[in-house]
């Protein structure tokens, strides 16, 4: 038990003795640990908004099937019934010919006239969808559109669909590849400086190699220098995210006040957690790709 | 206590270093190994501490075949067998007394019952007044010392050498011998590779010699050229 914790000091010890003898290449990977990271947290917070976006035009955008006056209303009940189960689809309403009519004459008061001339309500009932999901509605208009005997037309906003759920999924491919592009970075960044370090001290490591140090003995300290290189770059890209989103965000806010920008504070606070492990894991495993490579033990 | 049995060792450029050989080293026993260089005597020290493999045969210290332990078994093997190098191997930034505790504290064995084996590996070589001084203020003769106390500390069975007067004059070499010769009187056995004729003569011991890879003689009592 002695031994183990004498071996963890000394671990420990080495790890910060190698980090403070290579200073210069230390602080230049935690920068770049800490740029990419910070790269990563904006975009998926950019990513997050437009999300956002999409979502919540996505929910404006509802499909409207107008009834026909003649359909069976427990026709009408059964498939609105069926609606409410698929995936992607909000909420189903039915709205009757009287709410449209209602709505006609809030919507276009000044032209109220227009409908009290007809003797009969001219409007058809419908049934409305908001979409929790845009990208299913072009499918289901189809579908709904097959039903003549019960609807008579189904209007989508389609091209304002399509190009929503175009450029969400562009932010999103576009984002997974430069998180995989940056993330290759700080791995190399970091298996370099690790590797640097393990030459820097490969006097040494012979030595403990033949004086029957355990191959973990030797390892520790150059995983645990790639963890610790990760964990202060991914701290300070967790401080500047802070620091922007307490400055900045408001400000972008107030001047453009429809973006749902994810302002409160547990994004922020979820965001930073997941940044720190992004760098501790990077970390490590930068260094252990580098000790497995460059250190023959 | 070291037992070769028919060990064969063909480097990858095709040099035959071992062909075939056997040989017995009693507990307690003082070899030296001698032989023209390159005629494989560094390669026999390095399959003792399993710094290198057999392509065939088998390596047996105190009774176990270190060809056929596992990478995890390596360490428990070297810290049974103590090695000295010609060009001693230290740690340039540390002291005297950090080298000897750095193979303590390698294996996670430095305590307060351990740092007494360091003082008394320092005064078995008599370098407790230099203790804190670092290699480069030292003699040759100092270093290689420094290097021996490390390899006695942990109280080793074994010992080997691998020309460990090879950089030394010819009073620094006696002194060391006379040093390795106490070491075995309080019970290691030692193996010393050595090019050192005069040595060999003076101290008549068992003498292997190889050459071309192969045990051409094996004599107690012989001299350098038998």
């Amino acid at each position: 038990m002695t031994a183990k914790l004498n071996v963890l000091r000394y671990v420990l010890g080495a790890a910060m003795l190698g980090l403070w003898r290579n200073r210069t290449m230390t602080l230049g990977a935690v920068v770049t640990t800490a740029v990419m990271l910070v790269t990563l947290a904006a975009f998926l917070a950019i990513n997050d908004t437009l999300n956002e976006m999409v979502t919540a035009l996505g929910r404006k955008s509802n499909l409207i099937a107008y009834v026909r006056d003649d359909a069976r209303p427990s026709r009408v009940t059964e498939i609105m019934q069926d609606l409410e189960q698929r995936p992607g689809v909000g909420e189903v309403v039915f709205v009757t010919k009287e709410d449209a009519l209602r709505i006609f004459q809030e919507r276009f008061f000044d032209q109220r006239d227009v409908i009290d001339i007809l003797q009969a309500n001219p409007l058809p009932a419908s049934v409305e969808l908001r979409m929790d999901d845009p990208a299913v509605l072009p499918a289901l208009a189809d579908e709904l559109r097959g039903m003549t005997a019960v609807f008579e037309s189904v209007a989508v906003p389609l091209d304002v669909v399509e190009r929503l759920v175009s450029i969400s999924n562009v932010s999103r491919a576009a984002g997974t590849a430069m998180i995989v592009a940056l993330t290759a970075v700080a791995l190399f960044v970091i298996a370099n400086t690790i590797r640097i370090a393990v030459y820097a001290r490969r006097q040494e490591i012979e030595i403990m190699k033949l004086v029957g140090a355990t191959d973990w003995f030797v390892r520790g300290p150059f995983i645990i220098e790639g963890a610790f290189i990760g964990l202060v770059g991914a701290t300070l890209a967790a401080v500047a995210l802070v620091v922007m989103y307490l400055q900045v965000a408001p400000t972008i806010t107030r001047i453009i006040s429809f973006l749902p920008i994810a302002t409160d504070v547990s994004f922020v606070r979820n965001l930073a957690v997941f940044i720190v492990l992004v760098g501790l894991v990077v970390g490590s495993v930068g260094s252990y790709v580098s000790v497995r490579r460059y250190l023959a033990v | 206590m070291i037992v070769l049995q028919n060990v064969t060792k063909v480097y990858p450029n095709g040099t035959r270093a071992l062909d075939d050989v056997s040989l017995q080293i009693d507990e307690r026993e003082f070899v030296f190994l001698v032989g023209p260089s390159g005629a494989g005597k560094t390669t026999l020290i390095r399959l003792i501490n399993r710094d290198t493999s057999p392509d065939s045969g088998n390596v047996f210290v105190e009774n176990t075949d270190v060809t056929r332990i596992s990478r995890r078994e390596v360490p428990k093997l070297r810290r049974r067998v103590g090695v000295i190098y010609q060009d001693y191997k230290l740690l340039p930034g540390l002291s005297v007394r950090q080298n000897v505790e750095f193979v303590l504290k390698s294996t996670g064995e430095f305590n307060g019952r351990t740092s007494r084996w360091v003082d008394e590996a320092l005064a078995l070589v008599q370098l407790s007044d230099r203790a804190d001084h670092h290699p480069h203020e030292l003699s040759g003769g100092e270093q290689q010392r420094t290097a021996i106390a490390r390899a006695i500390v942990r109280r080793c069975p074994i010992l080997v050498a691998d020309e460990p007067t090879g950089n030394l004059d010819h009073a620094t070499s006696w002194d060391t011998i006379q040093l390795l010769v106490r070491i075995n009187a309080l019970g290691a056995t030692v193996l010393m590779a050595t090019h050192n004729r005069e040595i060999v003569d003076t101290m008549r011991r068992r003498v292997i010699e190889i050459a071309n890879g192969k045990v051409v003689r094996d004599e107690l009592g012989g001299g350098y050229d038998g």
